[in-house]
Order: C-alpha cells, then structure tokens, then sequence
C-alpha cells in the first residue's frame, strides 16, 4: 500500500493524510508551543522506538508542532519512557530524571510503559513505570501508531 | 649607586648568611637578606628611571687586571627593577616553601647569590665585569638546580642539559664580547659603542651571530629552547620563578644591549633573523604549552612563546630602526619591553602558584589534579589572575602590552622593504595564533587544573598553603592587576628605558594617562573604562538574574549520560582536553602512542589490562640534538677506551710521549 502510494504521488499530486487531532491530557499544555524531550528507553523492544523516529520523521512530522528530541535531559522539558524498567534501567532512569529541570513532564510512551504490556510481572523487571515515577501522559499501542504519539504531543505542545 | 652597591651587598650578605648560620634562623636570615636586596635595587633603578640620568662607577679593587665598571641606565634599570620585584616575591615566598625543600645550606647559600647575580648583570658596562656576572648567574641557577636532586632523577638530566647549553651560550657570548673588545681597542661597552661605527660590517655581523648564539639560548628562542622545558620545571618553585621571571629577561637584554645599543643597530637581516626566532619560538612554545599536562612543563614552554613574542617585537624596532622609522621603531621596541615587564610579573606568579599546588597536592601532573578551589581558594585566585594576565584578558596587564605590540607591528607596515613587510606580517600572524593557543593552555590549566572533582588523593586532601607564599603570590599578583587597569603608569619608565636601548632620546608617539594612546595612529586603550564596563555590565546581569530568577536552586549529579559508576576518573583530564589539537599539529608536536592489551589466558575476547601511553616528546630535541648527542656518547666511549683507568698504559702514554718529543727535538 505504501509503495503505491509512492508510486501514485509520482504521478498524481503529493500523498497526505489527515492532521492528527491533538488529545485532551490531565494537564493544561504547559509547554505551550514547544517541548524538548529526551527519549530514555527503559527495556523497550524498539518497537516504540521505530514508530518515534516515524513519529518525528518527514511524514508525520511531529516537529512542526513544537515537539523536539534532544540528546541531554539537560536541554529538555520532559522524558519520552518506552519499555518496561528492567532491573538495569531502574537506576539510570532515576538519574535521567534527576538531571531534567523542573518544571517537566514524563511521558509513558507504549503499552510496557504504561502497563507492563505483555512482560508485566517477568522476572526482569524492577516495577512498573508509575511505581517509580509520576506519569504525566501516556500513549497506549503496542506499539503505539505515529499519529497517537503525534496526537499526544500536539496535546502538549497545544499547536 | 649606593642604594645599589647596598642592596648588591645585601645579597651576597645573605649568601654568607645561608652558608653560616644555623638551620633555623637560616632560612629566615637569607629571605630578610635578599628581600632588602631587592628592594635597595629596586629603590636605585627606580630613581634612575624616573630621572633619566645613568650613574656609574669604576672601580679597580674587585677584578685584578680590569677593575668592575658599572653603569646604570635607564635600559638596565628597567631590568633590575623587574628582576627586584620577582626576586622580592620569590623571597618572601621561599620562607614558606623551605619547609618543603631549599633548606639545605647549599640552597639558602645559592639562592641570594643568583639574585644578586640577577641584580648584577644588568648593571654591568664593561665586558669582563659583565662576563664574571653572567657566569655567577649560570653557575649559582646550575646549583640551585640540583638541590632537589635526590628526589627527582629528572633534576639530574635536566641539570646536564642546561650545564651543556648555558655553556655552549657562555662560551659564544665570551667570543663575541671578546672579539669586539679586541677590535675596538677597550673592554668598557664605552669603548666599544664608540668604536663599532668603524669596525668592519664581517666582524660585526660575526661578533652579532655569537652573542644571538648566547643570548637567544639564555632567553629560550627555539631552536635554542631545549634545557628550558627540563631545566624549569626540575628547579625549586622560587628558582624557577626566577629563571623564567628574570633570567630568560636577561637573554633579551643582551640582545638589546649589544646589538642595538652597542653595535648601533647593524643590518636588516640581523633583525629578520631575530624576528624568525620569535616566530618560531612563539608557535612552538605555544603548541607545546597547550599539549603540556604537567603545570610547570606548560609554563616553561608559555615562556618559550612570551620570549618569542618579545623578541618579534625587539627584531621589528631594529627592522624599523634600520629602514629608518624611528618613532615607529620606539614604538615596537617599548612593547617588547613592556611585555617583558608583564611576563615576568605573570609567569613568576604562575609559577610560584604551581609550586603552592605542588606543595598541597604533591603532584604537579594536570591530569591528577582537580578540585582545588574549594580546599585552596587563594591559590586558586592568585593563579587565576596570572593565567587571565597571560591570555591576555582586558583589564589585565597582557592585554595591554600584546595590544601595544600588534599596534606596531600592524604600523610598521608602512616600513619600505618586502623583506621587512613578510618578517612583521609574520610576526602579526604568530602574536594571533599564540594568543589563542596560550589561552587554550590556560583554560586547560585552570579548567582541568582546579575545577571538577579532584582526581587524585593528594589533590582530595590538599590544604591552603602558608601566608608568606601566599603573600609571594599576591606581591606579583597586584602589578599584574594594577598596570592591567593603569598601563600609562609605567610609560615613562618603558620610554626611557628604550630610547637608551635604539640610542635615542624620548622619541616614543605615546600618550600616557592612565591608559595608552598613540596620537599619530589614532588608537589608544582605556582598560580603566574596559574594566569599569565589564564590571557594570556583571553587576547589572547578576541584578537582574537575582530579580528574575527562581529563589530555589536544586543541586543535581553533573550528567553521566544515566550511567550507575560515575567517578572522579571519568572526568575530561589535560590530555583530553589537548588531544584534539595534538592531532591538528601532530607534524609539530608528533605525539607518541602506545597501546599495550594484554588478554586473559583463556580467549582473546577479553582484555585483562590496557596500557595507554601518550607523550610530546620535544620535536626539535629528537631531530637536532639527538644525533650531536649519540655523536658525543660514541666519541666518550672512544675516549674511555684510550683512558681505562690502567696505571700501566698511563704510563705507557708517557714513556711514548717523551720518546716522540726526543725523536723530534734530535
């Protein structure tokens, strides 16, 4: 489908589809117009990793709505979590959030995240995300589609 | 004079005093001793300076045959005046230091003996009263040199390395002198400042290459360099403040002396080769420098870079001087000597503050180091000032004296002659690219040297040094700051002292008030109001940060990238942080590398230990002097063969030696 697509944008005019809708979170949007985060994958199977770089790739674009990856937790306003926190994650996510400025918003990014998904409660696994840190959004899937990370953003972002 | 003769007499009081007295009040007699020294000098250059007029005396007593000559004038009083306030410094720093080492009566004997020898030199106006003077100094720094030499093998190496150089430089210094001398029919610099008009242009261009020789090897220009990176480092931190603080000085003055001042000047090219030892000397030191991770290794070659920017500016007065662009020529030659004076306030501060760090860690290695303003917070501010002076920050006393110095260079292009035009525009490229480099080196050496975490326990547990090293620090530490804010201070002492030395009256187009101005350039510098800004401008930022910021501050771990074991090893070390711009200049400084892995038994998979083994070796000390020594060592071990300790064959050598002597007589 994808190829032709491609294909049929050669010939006709560019593919596009429908903007993602931002969604209602728990909180105002209060990085209004632009959120920097740094990705920590916690015990991910990349999953959630492939369809982020989606995510923020040239089709969908969540760039253009004010969201960032940046390389530090220094430079950022939030952690974007994927995976289930393996025993040795557990500690360095802590230092990850540790080392982010508040005000901050950490985001669950995936089932594993937000639940444990299908590893919750194998012997790997420290605890659940929400067990060790305030969760302040969540994106379910497994993985979840580049739109819903997209939507979640612009829920954020406010754009 | 008498302040003179007194403060001279004071010094060598001092040295009999360190020879005889018993080993607690030694230590204290000499430093009283040679601090007064340095301040009757100090006294005496500073009445000559500020009146212009030279004093001398002759005096038949002293050498047999030639009687001593003195002379002070402006030129040599500047000297002595720099040389006072070091030594000052470096006495008042030496009480606290002696209860780490320079306690020994050879070393109390020595050390007011080298600073008289210091004060000596410069005063001197006749060849022989000035040979026997630098002869002191080199055989009185040798000593010193050695007085740590059953802690440090490395003293011992250093100390032949400089034995072989000073002498090779003393005995063509001896040469040149002497040839003058001879052909201008007297042995006082009178004579022979009379006389060099009508010497042949051969013989003073040979007599001029023998005492650059001799001077240029005491003053560290490369090719020449190579005792001062082993011989600086190895000495007691006073000593070494001294040698680079003064003694490298006196290399300088000689060139000044003799070929500007007595020699007149001479030709073009003695200046075009003078300026491409300053280029080559700034670069090199410079790249050295920033490659150094040993403190002291890095100040000695940021010497060798200083030097070299000096003597760009001394090559470009004489070029001028020649082409005849006098006041240009004043110009360049008042910088040079400008940013002598600061060098010798700076370098003796860096490395007085090195010898503290030395003395509180027991380490000097920049990549053990770290963490030391917290646990040696006046050190820590002492050196900081010296480093921000030799970087040549505004409001800091390099900034005023490098600016001098590009100012005329950038005017002396109006000099006729390519060849003058490619030597300044050279010079002009180097002061750019060494200033960066040396503030390359200094970030380094404060960033890596006293920030961050300590790496090492003696750096953990380091404590304040004592307040009279602390007080040596602060004494070299307030010119800096002071003639940073205020340079036009010392004007008038610069002017006179290089109107003597291109042998001219006041001729300099400078305007001083508190700052400097060149009128017939249109350029001038007003640090004070630099330095005012500056401070506003903080004071205002610091306002409103205060105003605008949240009150409560959350004190997190320095970011790891989220990794458990985060240690004080795994922080930026100096050879890190020169790693980079060892690989851009790895023709210069052609790093070394060797990596060991040795493998555990049972797979090659796994690494039991790495060795890693870095060093910059000096490159001209591999390529030039490598080959002269392997030359001598084979000629030594030729020799040896032929006098093997055998009483047989000594007497063999006679009975065939007197058999030939009879063959030739009959």
């Amino acid at each position: 489908m994808r190829r032709r697509s491609v294909l049929r944008s050669v010939f006709t005019r560019a593919v596009t589809e429908e903007l993602p809708r931002p969604v209602a979170t728990r909180q105002q949007p209060r990085f209004k117009g632009s959120l920097q985060l740094r990705h920590v994958d916690v015990g991910s199977c990349n999953g959630c990793e492939l369809e982020i770089a989606s995510a923020f790739g040239p089709h969908y674009d969540a760039g253009r709505f004010g969201a960032r990856l940046v390389a530090s937790p220094r430079h950022a306003d939030g952690l974007l979590v994927t995976g289930v926190v393996t025993k040795n994650m557990a500690g360095p996510l802590q230092k990850t959030l540790e080392a982010t400025p508040e005000p901050r918003v950490v985001i669950a990014c995936g089932d594993c995240a937000v639940n444990g998904g299908i590893f919750a409660g194998a012997y790997g696994i420290e605890a659940d995300l929400d067990a060790l840190v305030d969760i302040d959004v969540t994106i379910p899937g497994c993985p979840p589609h580049p739109t819903a990370i997209t939507e979640a953003l612009r829920g954020l972002t406010g754009r | 004079m008498t302040l003179l003769l007194v403060g001279l007499g004071l010094g060598l009081a001092g040295a009999i005093a360190g020879a005889i007295l018993p080993v607690r009040v030694r230590v204290l007699g000499t430093a009283v001793c040679s601090s007064g020294a340095c301040v009757m000098t100090f006294g005496a250059a500073t009445r000559v300076l500020a009146t212009g007029h030279a004093v001398t005396l002759h005096s038949a007593a002293v050498l047999p045959l030639t009687g001593i000559d003195l002379r002070l004038d402006p030129l040599g009083a500047l000297f002595i005046a720099t040389t006072a306030g070091v030594g000052l410094a470096a006495s008042c720093y030496g009480v606290g230091y002696a209860e780490h080492a320079l306690r020994s009566r050879t070393a109390t004997a020595m050390f007011p003996l080298f600073l008289t020898s210091l004060l000596l030199v410069p005063a001197t106006s006749s060849v022989a009263t000035f040979l026997v003077a630098w002869e002191l100094m080199a055989l009185t720094s040798m000593l010193l040199l050695l007085v740590e030499h059953r802690h440090r093998a490395a003293a011992r190496d250093a100390f032949q390395w400089y034995a072989s150089m000073t002498h090779i430089g003393a005995a063509a210094i001896l040469i040149g002198l002497v040839l003058l001398a001879t052909n201008a029919g007297g042995q006082t610099f009178t004579d022979i400042r009379t006389h060099a008009a009508t010497l042949s242009p051969a013989l003073r261009s040979i007599a001029f290459l023998l005492v650059l020789i001799g001077f240029a090897s005491k003053a560290g220009a490369v090719p020449l360099h190579v005792w001062l990176p082993r011989a600086h480092p190895e000495a007691p931190s006073p000593v070494s403040a001294l040698m680079s603080g003064a003694m490298v000085n006196l290399g300088i003055y000689g060139i000044i002396r003799v070929s500007g001042e007595l020699l007149g000047g001479g030709f073009l090219w003695w200046w075009l080769v003078v300026i491409a030892l300053g280029v080559l000397s700034a670069l090199y030191g410079a790249l050295h420098a920033t490659a150094s991770s040993d403190l002291k290794r890095l100040l000695a070659y940021s010497t060798v870079d200083n030097i070299g920017l000096v003597l760009i500016g001394v090559g470009a007065a004489g070029a001028l001087l020649v082409t005849g662009h006098r006041s240009l020529a004043a110009l360049a030659m008042l910088a040079a000597l400008f940013h002598l004076v600061n060098h010798s306030a700076f370098k003796g501060c860096l490395f007085l503050g090195a010898g503290a760090i030395e003395r509180a860690t027991g380490t000097r290695d920049l990549d053990r180091l770290g963490g030391l303003t917290r646990r040696l917070p006046f050190t820590t501010v002492l050196f900081a000032v010296g480093a921000f002076s030799i970087s040549a920050l505004p409001g800091f006393n390099g900034f005023a004296s490098e600016w001098l110095l590009l100012e005329s260079l950038l005017h002396g292009f109006a000099a006729h002659g390519a060849a003058t035009l490619v030597a300044l525009l050279a010079g002009v490229a180097a002061l750019a690219l060494t200033g960066g480099l040396t503030a390359a080196a200094f970030v380094k050496a404060i960033g890596i040297g006293f920030l961050g975490q300590p790496r090492s326990d003696g750096a953990a547990n380091a404590h304040e040094v004592t307040p009279s090293m602390l007080a040596g620090m602060a004494l070299l530490a307030t010119p800096c700051l002071v003639i940073g804010v205020a340079p036009g201070l010392l004007a008038t002492a610069l002017d006179r002292a290089s109107g003597v030395a291109l042998g001219t009256s006041s001729a300099t187009p400078l305007r001083a008030g508190l700052g400097l101005g060149l009128p017939g350039i249109g350029s001038a510098i007003e640090p004070m109001l630099l330095v005012a800004a500056g401070l506003a401008a903080m004071l205002f930022t610091f306002g409103v940060v205060r105003l605008v910021a949240r009150r409560s501050v959350r004190r997190a771990e320095a970011w790891g990238c989220g990794r458990e074991l985060q240690t004080a090893r795994m922080e930026y070390t100096a050879t890190s942080f020169a790693e980079p711009l060892g690989r851009v200049f790895a023709d210069v400084l052609r790093p070394d590398h060797d990596i060991e892995v040795t493998h555990v038994a049972e797979s090659r998979y796994f690494a039991q230990a790495i060795h890693y083994q870095t060093r910059a070796d000096d490159g001209i000390e591999r390529a030039v002097y490598r080959p002269v020594i392997s030359l001598v060592a084979v000629w030594g071990a030729f020799a040896s063969r032929a006098q093997n300790g055998s009483v047989h064959r000594y007497l063999a050598y006679g009975f065939v030696a007197l058999v030939i002597v009879l063959v030739a007589l009959a």
